[in-house]
């Protein structure tokens, strides 16, 4: 079988590979261990990881012509909603050695898995278990950061997002939101439900780079990308 | 003069008026150690490098103390009392925060800048690791797993009961009908065996009623069923047994979670019984998690597929989710069930804030209450019957 690795052409740390079809992976930070039980892949002595755009918003939103990646080599990320890290491992491989992300989880029975699992392996990942509404709970463990990746399915993601980028994001940082409107409101139509999300990232001072939505990957999502005014 | 305090992985830092170090008490060097500080810290205890900061600090002539903790600036202000405000971010935590690699080699907690990042790797792993333990402290989670090994245990028991029914079936079909209890019916099965072993001796030794041996012992004469081998038998009869050890299980089990519910939820056991209570709390995920919910979610716990239905759709919402189960609520009548339901889902939400967060047993009030309401809602109906009864009378 003959599979082809190539550099994504605009986004750093990020490849794609082909064989049967035509997919996303990072290199493994981590050789020969695999993390949610996706295809490792070595080409040219390098391991690489395949990204299940059905599994990972991220990966589906990059597929479905993401304009920019703000998460990149070397970056300080905050990451919420980071559950039992199956885009958070990714993520890290991006950021390799010399990155540093912050994933704060809520509930303790998955951030068990995120920390036996890809914690413990991965140095460049903190587990922070705490509350992400509740951003004063984690200051003295988390530093300023270049992006925040907000991955939280409950009412008011927009709003936590935002109370955490006002302490934790650097001046000309980037957020992201995956949005699944499911979780904030069933009765309403899911794109009402981005537009009210999206709104409040506006008043809470973002500009709003790129909106993409998830379909056929994900139901009623949508992946928001923003930075400060 | 004023000074901010910043707690970090590193240790306590005070920042003076231009958000310049003035002093720090360092962490000792061990991240579980560490862990541990900032854990205590985040409940609001006053540990020893803090204490050793703020007496520092008060030495150089510092009055007025800035936190980024609002719990830790009360309690340093109730037991220290020296002046507080809180300020979350401080300009000062604002700038440690954005260079903390350039501080830990500044005050030399580290010899290389790149080595911070493995500390706060380590530190936060403690961390994490000590709050995972802290929730699994709580019983509540141990009455989940109870519970829900119950209803697992019941489902498997009810597959094994009718495959048994079948089975043996073929060689004395008439038993189901004549011992109708589960439980009795598969111990008959595995200590007697073969149908022909169903006569009245053994069936009295077994503790069968003198009435019911009679009975059975004769229609196990006249019986349709075919004659089955030793061989066949034995096997059947193994599976009784493993069924029988399943029965004790959930037999204590069930004790288990008695005294459990008892003992951590004592109101909500009067109300709902232990088992349904032990139900609700798991589908709430905890007993905090229930005592914070409205009555209006308990009312509909355990029918959230028809309560989301219903919302996307517009059809009507669920009356009762798990909460049927109870007795009051079963009994009563078709049209009278939603505020039947209503009533219990309030009086069982009292009952579990006063569980999960006072612990005072007001349990028998909260009966009393719930009865009298009941009582009201059957009136209402009787009522209104009359009523109706009347006017058509008169018109």
């Amino acid at each position: 079988m003959s599979v082809k690795v190539e550099v994504h052409q605009q986004f750093p740390g990020i490849y794609c590979v082909s064989f049967e079809k035509k997919k996303l992976a990072t290199k493994n930070l981590v050789p020969e261990r695999d993390v949610y039980g996706e295809r490792l892949v070595k080409y040219l002595d390098v391991e690489y990881r395949i990204w299940d755009s059905y599994r990972s918003k991220f990966a589906a939103a990059i597929l479905n012509g993401l304009k920019k990646v703000p998460i990149q080599p070397n970056h300080k990320v905050l990451y919420l909603g980071a559950a039992s890290g199956t885009t958070a491992s990714h993520i890290s491989d991006i950021l390799g050695e010399r990155g540093h992300m912050y994933c704060v989880e809520f509930a303790h029975r998955t951030i068990r898995e995120l920390i036996n699992n890809v914690c413990l392996v991965r140095s460049n990942m903190s587990p922070v278990l705490a509350d992400a509404r509740l951003p004063e709970q984690y200051l003295s463990l988390v530093e300023k950061v270049d992006d925040i990746y907000c991955d939280i399915a409950q009412p008011q993601q927009a709003k936590v997002l935002a109370d955490n980028a006002d302490i934790f994001l650097k001046a000309k940082g980037w957020v992201m939101l995956a949005i699944k409107a499911r979780s904030i409101d069933v009765t309403k139509k899911p794109l009402d439900v981005y537009k009210q999300e999206i709104d409040t990232l506006k008043i809470r001072g973002f500009k709003i780079e790129d909106v993409v939505f998830l379909e056929p990957y994900d139901k009623a999502h949508a992946m928001v990308i923003g930075t400060w005014k | 003069m004023k000074t901010t305090i910043v707690v970090c992985v590193m240790g306590v830092f005070g920042f003076g008026e231009v958000n310049k170090i003035i002093d720090v008490v360092l962490f000792p060097k061990d991240s579980k150690e560490i862990a541990n500080i900032l854990d205590k810290i985040e409940t609001g205890s006053i540990i020893g490098e803090l204490n050793a900061l703020i007496k520092n600090l008060q030495n150089k002539g510092y009055g007025v103390f800035i936190f980024e903790n609002s719990r830790l600036a009360k309690r340093v202000s109730e037991k220290l009392s020296i002046n507080v405000d809180v300020v979350i971010p401080s300009e000062s935590g604002e700038i440690l925060r954005g260079n903390l690699d350039k501080y830990a080699l500044d005050v030399g907690f580290v010899k290389h800048s790149d080595e911070i990042y493995d500390w706060v790797h380590n530190v936060s792993m403690e961390l994490a690791k000590i709050k995972v333990r802290n929730a699994a402290k709580k019983r509540d989670l141990l009455i989940i797993q109870a519970i829900q090994t119950i209803d697992e245990l019941d489902k498997t028991l009810n597959l094994f009961v009718s495959r048994v029914r079948e089975w043996h079936g073929l060689s004395f079909p008439e038993l189901y009908r004549l011992v109708e209890k589960h439980e009795m019916r598969i111990s008959l099965i595995n200590n007697l065996g073969r149908r022909e072993n169903f006569v009245f001796e053994n069936l009295k030794r077994e503790g069968v009623s003198l009435k019911k041996a009679e009975q059975i012992a004769k229609i196990a004469q006249a019986s349709m069923g075919v004659k089955l081998d030793d061989d066949d038998i034995d096997q059947i009869q193994k599976l009784c047994k493993s069924m029988l050890v399943l029965y004790t299980v959930r037999h204590s089990l069930e004790r288990y979670v008695n005294t459990m519910m008892e003992d951590i939820a004592p109101n909500i056991c009067v109300l709902a019984g232990p088992l349904l209570g032990g139900r609700l709390i798991a589908l709430a995920g905890g007993l905090t998690n229930l005592a914070k919910m409205p009555a209006s979610t308990v009312q509909v716990l355990g029918a959230e597929k028809a309560l989301f239905r219903a919302l996307r759709s517009g059809a009507r919402p669920p009356k009762h989710g798990i909460i049927f189960q109870h007795s009051l609520l079963h009994d009563s009548k078709r049209g009278q069930r939603g505020k039947v339901a209503r009533a219990l889902a309030g009086k069982l939400t009292i009952a579990a804030r006063v569980d999960g967060f006072s612990g005072r047993y007001i349990g028998d009030k909260l009966k009393e209450d719930l009865k009298r309401r009941i009582d009201e809602i059957k009136e209402d109906k009787k009522l209104r019957l009359l009523k109706e009864k009347n006017h058509v009378r008169k018109s």
